[in-house]
């Protein structure tokens, strides 16, 4: 092997950074979601109207004010943002699981399995991902959850095929795995001690990334009036409701969007810098 | 200008001193040295185990060490002097009065350049598209018997065509000075020799050649002086024939005693006194196999049996790990049949592999990857820790990751995880080749000690002759042109 001078140490202070980074990012995305959580719990109905009270102004009792329906902005905010943060986890671990598992069967068993997992994944790569959401949408009756979620989960899912299968490839092509071969430890010792180790660092950022798409792709439809439809609290809903209010009640506006700028941060800073070599 | 000159003038025709060079790590001295001197027409070599300095001291006196590493001192030229701790200091040398040929000249050659245009960057008064640079580059190359491969990509090249083509590269500017790091790395004996007849001309022309390299065979071909270093110091020095053959130091002698031609070990007699037994383990019939046109074998027969120890020799890239993995059916054939016996079933035909880095799952602790070896043998609690004892380490190496763990190391637990097994054959290949002489001196003797122990059956594929000799009883002979011959040495089974 080659004998470098000393072995490269990597430049200490951008690890540190990026750890930090990381930190911060992790401990406000946990305050979000423990306002998603505990918010809609504590905070009054999100639908309850008081059509007395419309376009009121922040207050200590209601920090974000109220709609034009009279509605609490807050409790709308937090139902939105647990919508969003659910349906996009859910998404996520469903294109996650459906593109590891292709994956690693394309780049296992190669031959007619990989032509035929390669086609599929290629016909969706050629339709753009809001249009498969569209399609979905279209078929399924209107501003239903699951037709969003299928059609998330399945714009999604040939990002992690394309990725898996190209480093399995590599992987199970390795004299590591070949030596697993020859000592006969079967698959699961392959996948949990060659592939799965691999992969991990990967997905894990893959899996971030396709948070803030699901996430954005799912406010993108609400707001052209596509996904979900009113009376839900969405966020992309909520920030095309507060457009013609703008210059009476800036707040409407502000607060999903201030919601939406948050969690996309905190899920790109989550992304491991490291470890992916 | 005038500098340059005056220069110029004064560096010809005189030797390099180096009356102290220290390099430190942090607190740790690297290197340590006094009094060095290298005098046109006497090479010096620098031999010594991995980790002992010696490409550290290479590199301090070329400028090039990384900025963790402090070097104090001084080096002179003829009249002129220079501060070890000044780097900046000498780069005008370089290239024109002191180059350095770099160890795996395949990885230090620009892999998008044409071969031409790489030589031709060091010449002097280059400049982009300088006919007269390439004109000279072609010169060289043509010199150095490489007249067809100008044009080519350096990943076409063979490692000695690439070590003869950074040979071109490193001394086309004129340098008198040259530094050798580690040039015997994955070369063969053919591409060696052509190497060491190069740097002999080097210095017969009044250049001034300082080699640094683990390989004493290269020592002795080089002739002039050696130094022998161990733990950042010079043990002994003086001229080759000296040194290498009537040491009196300890250390030098256990060196020496490090190549296999000297080898004297117990189980050296045991394979010769162990009668074959039985049904062979692996069996190939007439097998072929060719990469593109180019055959590699054709119409090759083999029988392995227990207590057998097969040796495959031949230069670089005429297909003997081919031939090793075809016998293991790790590699598909054109014509032919392998065939394993019924004892071979069961993970029980093993593989030792050149760079044992690359055979453990890299990113999960070495304790992990064993232990799934353990439960699919049913070997017996304990059997890990003896046989790690046996191979002289500690448990608790385990608890490592297989980067954390020097090659050497890393290879004998890969001795003990193939022995878990109880394997009836294995393959060697070229499992020592990229250690040191004394790294390869313990790993065979553990290897060998186990394979002697247990009485299977050894395929060592290796370019090494005296390791070959050393260490089998059966030869197959794999040459370029004529394909396989069969070549068997000691009083066994002819096949």
């Amino acid at each position: 092997m080659t004998t470098p001078l000393l072995e490269a140490s990597a430049p200490l202070g951008s690890r540190r950074r990026g750890r930090t980074t990381r930190r911060v990012a992790g401990v406000a995305l946990a305050g979000l979601v423990a306002f998603a959580v505990v918010g809609p719990l504590v905070l009054p109905d999100p639908a309850a109207q008081d059509l007395g009270r419309f376009l009121e102004a922040p207050t200590l009792a209601e920090p974000l004010g109220r709609d034009d329906y009279g509605r609490s902005v807050l409790a709308r905010v937090a139902h939105a943002t647990r919508l969003s943060l659910v349906l996009a986890a859910l998404c996520v671990a469903t294109a996650l699981i459906l593109g590891t598992v292709a994956g690693i069967a394309s780049a296992w068993f190669g031959g007619w399995v990989d032509a035929i997992l390669r086609s599929v994944s290629e016909a969706f790569v050629a339709i753009p991902a809001l249009l498969v959401v569209l399609l979905v949408s279209a078929l399924a009756s209107g501003g239903s959850l699951w037709a969003l979620y299928l059609g998330l989960a399945l714009a999604q899912w040939v990002e992690y095929f394309r990725v898996v299968r190209a480093r399995a490839g590599l992987v199970l092509g390795s004299p590591a795995v070949e030596a697993a071969g020859l000592l006969e430890l079967g698959p699961v010792h392959v996948v949990r001690r060659h592939l799965w180790p691999d992969l991990r660092p990967l997905l894990t950022t893959i899996a971030s990334l396709g948070m803030v798409t699901s996430i954005l792709a799912m406010s993108t439809l609400g707001f052209v009036k596509v996904g979900l439809e009113p009376p839900r609290a969405e966020l992309g809903l909520m920030i095309t409701e507060s457009f013609p209010f703008y210059d009476v009640a800036p707040w409407m506006s502000l607060a999903p969007i201030a919601v939406l700028f948050l969690l996309t941060v905190c899920f790109l800073g989550l992304r491991s810098s490291e470890d992916n070599a | 200008m005038t500098d340059l000159t005056m220069t110029d003038l004064t560096l010809s025709g005189h030797d390099l001193r180096v009356p102290r060079a220290v390099v430190r790590h942090g607190e740790t001295p690297l290197v340590d040295v006094a009094d060095l001197q290298v005098a046109p027409g006497r090479p010096l070599t620098i031999v010594g185990e991995s980790g002992s300095g010696k490409s550290v001291l290479a590199h301090a006196l070329m400028g090039t060490l990384p900025p963790e590493l402090v070097p104090e001192g001084t080096m002179s030229i003829g009249p002129a002097r220079f501060d070890l701790a000044d780097r900046r200091g000498r780069r005008h040398l370089w290239g024109h009065h002191v180059a350095l040929l770099p160890q795996e000249p395949a990885l230090a050659l620009d892999p998008t350049m044409r071969v031409r245009h790489q030589v031709a960057e060091g010449a002097p008064g280059w400049r982009p598209r300088s006919t007269a640079a390439l004109r000279l580059a072609e010169e060289r190359l043509r010199d150095l018997g490489l007249a067809n491969a100008g044009s080519a990509y350096p990943h076409t090249l063979s490692g000695g065509m690439a070590q003869r083509v950074a040979y071109a590269a490193a001394t086309i500017g004129g340098a008198r000075i040259l530094i050798v790091d580690e040039p015997s790395k994955g070369l063969d004996p053919g591409s060696l020799d052509r190497l060491a007849d190069l740097l002999t001309r080097h210095s017969a022309e009044g250049g001034l050649l300082v080699t640094i390299t683990h390989d004493l065979r290269l020592a002795r071909r080089l002739g002039g002086d050696v130094l022998v270093m161990r733990e950042a110091s010079v043990v002994e020095a003086g001229p080759v024939e000296q040194v290498l053959s009537a040491s009196a130091d300890p250390y030098t002698r256990r060196l020496v005693g490090a190549e296999p031609s000297r080898w004297r070990f117990p189980w050296m007699t045991v394979g010769a006194a162990r009668p074959a037994e039985g049904e062979p383990v692996v069996a190939a019939e007439a097998i072929a196999k060719s990469y593109g046109e180019t055959p590699l074998f054709d119409d090759l027969s083999v029988e392995i049996r227990r207590g057998e120890r097969w040796a495959v020799t031949g230069p670089s890239g005429v297909g003997k790990t081919t031939l090793g993995n075809a016998l293991l059916r790790l590699t598909a054939l054109d014509r032919g049949a392998v065939r394993h016996s019924e004892v071979a079933r069961g993970g029980r035909l093993q593989k030792l592999y050149q760079d044992p880095a690359l055979s453990f799952p890299r990113r999960v602790p070495l304790a992990a990857a064993m232990r799934d070896v353990v439960r699919r043998h049913g070997a017996e609690e304990g059997r890990v820790r003896s046989l790690l004892s046996e191979v002289g380490l500690p448990l608790d190496v385990l608890d490592r990751r297989p980067s954390q763990v020097s090659g050497g190391e890393l290879q004998r637990i890969a001795i003990v995880r193939a022995m878990l097994t109880r394997p009836v054959l294995i393959f060697a290949d070229e499992a020592t080749s990229r250690l040191d002489l004394a790294s390869q001196e313990t790993t065979m003797d553990i290897l060998m000690t186990e394979v002697a122990d247990s009485g299977c059956a050894l395929l060592l594929v290796t370019h090494d002759v005296d390791l070959a000799a050393a260490t089998t009883d059966h030869r197959l002979h794999l040459g370029p042109a004529d394909g396989a011959a069969l070549d068997q040495a000691g009083a066994s089974v002819p096949v």
